[in-house]
């Protein structure tokens, strides 16, 4: 049965996409207009220090490296399924997921280097250990995704894609851990949430960020995997036409007239 | 179409109609997808040589680099601490410089930044700094406040300032470093 439809848009993923728009518009008023800038007096010189206006940007940063992950290993969980069922499902979802992934991983390194700017007096620190496993994430999922770009019959591109992402994904962990693990090889601070170093409408801004930017995935997780799943039934169109064609040839075919063509049957 | 020809007898012959095995279909390449999965290739590989070369390059802190000082030679490090209040605005070299004393805990480290530093840059907020151990004291040393004074300065020419995790505004907690912390 040929899917028919031509259209991602659903009116769920349209209230969706209404919401998360909203959720956007929420998200910059209360990040860029109604928190306080990170600016503290130290109690040994007395002097106004922190991180100023550019601690507005980690509203935006730190959800999308969150979204980043969980894009990921979207794409890792549902990779192992594929290389279990070999469904089509758990391949349109891999690759949906891998490319959402990648667009929020290059948006999490740009952000963070306009932030870094100001904040560490540096665009890009080579040798800092998290922005180099992030960086190398963004490259093995920009090869997972060159990788579903080159010629190759279907079932064996979406195994080698597979196996790539479940490569890949074993970077998130070091990632995430190599603040603690290497604590003298990277500028980042450790964690705030974890030691709860954040309240009021700071810690209220930084959690909508996590449900916008939740919202954001969903809505495009949404149209992707419909995307893929177009394009997975399309070509499954063309094969059904092309045979049904041959069948169409061989049926009006006259054999002998095609023997005489190629020159045989003298 | 002409009919094949015999090789022996140079004759045409029938065309030969026996089911043969087909030849593998040669798939065709799109350069543009190799081109960039080569580049993604040679990226993780530039990222990687960079990070290893780069190895040297973790931070020590303050404590840490006195007392490799004699193993550390001329060699360039990075080195974290917090500036102690008390800044001197100097030239060395024919350069800027800042010239400040570095802390961690008890262990003090006088410093001669060339170069602008850091637009966040104030004591009490911690630096990487990136330079070598030089024998000697660097111009304006006798201004500050609470030098180390130990015959030796760091000599840096890169600087990067480390935040905190805390967002608690007034409420933040901040490590002290200097003699009597």
């Amino acid at each position: 049965m040929v899917d028919t439809t031509t259209s991602t848009g659903s009116p769920g993923s349209r209230l969706l996409g209404l919401t998360t728009l909203v959720g956007l518009a929420g998200l910059i008023l209360f990040a860029f207009v109604l928190t306080e800038p990170d600016v503290r007096l130290h109690p040994t010189t007395g002097e106004e220090f922190g991180q100023f206006d550019a601690v507005r940007l980690l509203y935006l940063h730190v959800p999308m490296a969150v979204l980043t992950y969980v894009a990921f290993l979207t794409c890792a969980v549902a990779s192992a399924g594929y290389l279990l069922k070999r469904g089509v499902w758990w391949d349109v979802t891999a690759y949906a997921s891998a490319e959402v992934g990648t667009v929020l991983c290059g948006l999490v390194l740009v952000t963070g280097s306009i932030w870094g700017r100001p904040v560490w007096n540096t665009w890009w620190e080579w040798g800092d250990v998290r922005l180099m496993t992030t960086l190398v994430l963004f490259l093995l999922f920009s090869g997972y995704l060159a990788l579903r770009r080159t010629p190759a019959e279907p079932q064996r591109q979406a195994r080698r894609a597979a196996i790539v992402a479940l490569v890949a994904v074993l970077d998130i962990p070091l990632i995430n851990r190599s603040v603690e693990w290497w604590e003298n090889r990277t500028l980042h601070q450790q964690s705030t949430l974890a030691e709860l170093k954040i309240e009021d409408l700071t810690l209220f801004t930084l959690m909508l960020g996590f449900v916008v930017f939740g919202l954001v995935f969903a809505w495009l997780m949404l149209h992707r995997f419909r995307v893929g799943w177009l394009e997975h039934a399309q070509a499954g169109h063309e094969v059904a036409l092309a045979i049904a064609e041959r069948h169409a040839e061989m049926e009006t075919l006259d054999v002998d007239e095609a023997i005489g063509q190629t020159g045989g049957g003298k | 179409m002409a009919d094949p020809v015999d090789e022996e007898s140079g004759e045409a012959g029938p065309l030969d109609l026996t089911p043969q095995a087909s030849r593998p279909q040669r798939r065709a390449r799109n350069p543009f997808s190799v081109v960039v999965l080569l580049l993604v290739v040679a990226g993780i590989v530039f990222v990687l040589l960079r990070t290893l070369g780069d190895a040297s390059l973790f931070f020590y802190e303050v404590d840490e680099a006195v007392s490799v000082r004699a193993e550390l030679g001329s060699e360039r490090f990075r080195v974290v601490g917090t500036p102690l209040p008390g800044l001197v605005e100097t030239r060395l070299d024919g350069q800027a410089a800042v010239v400040f004393t570095l802390c961690v805990a008890d262990v003090l480290a006088d410093v001669a930044h060339l170069g602008d530093p850091a637009e966040l840059f104030q004591p009490g907020v911690p630096v990487v700094l990136q330079g070598f151990w030089v024998s000697g004291e660097p111009p304006g040393i006798g201004s500050l406040p609470s030098a180390a004074e130990d015959g030796w300065y760091l000599r840096t020419d890169h600087m990067v300032v480390k935040h905190d995790n805390d967002y608690r505004g007034a409420d933040a907690e901040l490590e002290s470093c200097g003699v009597g912390s």
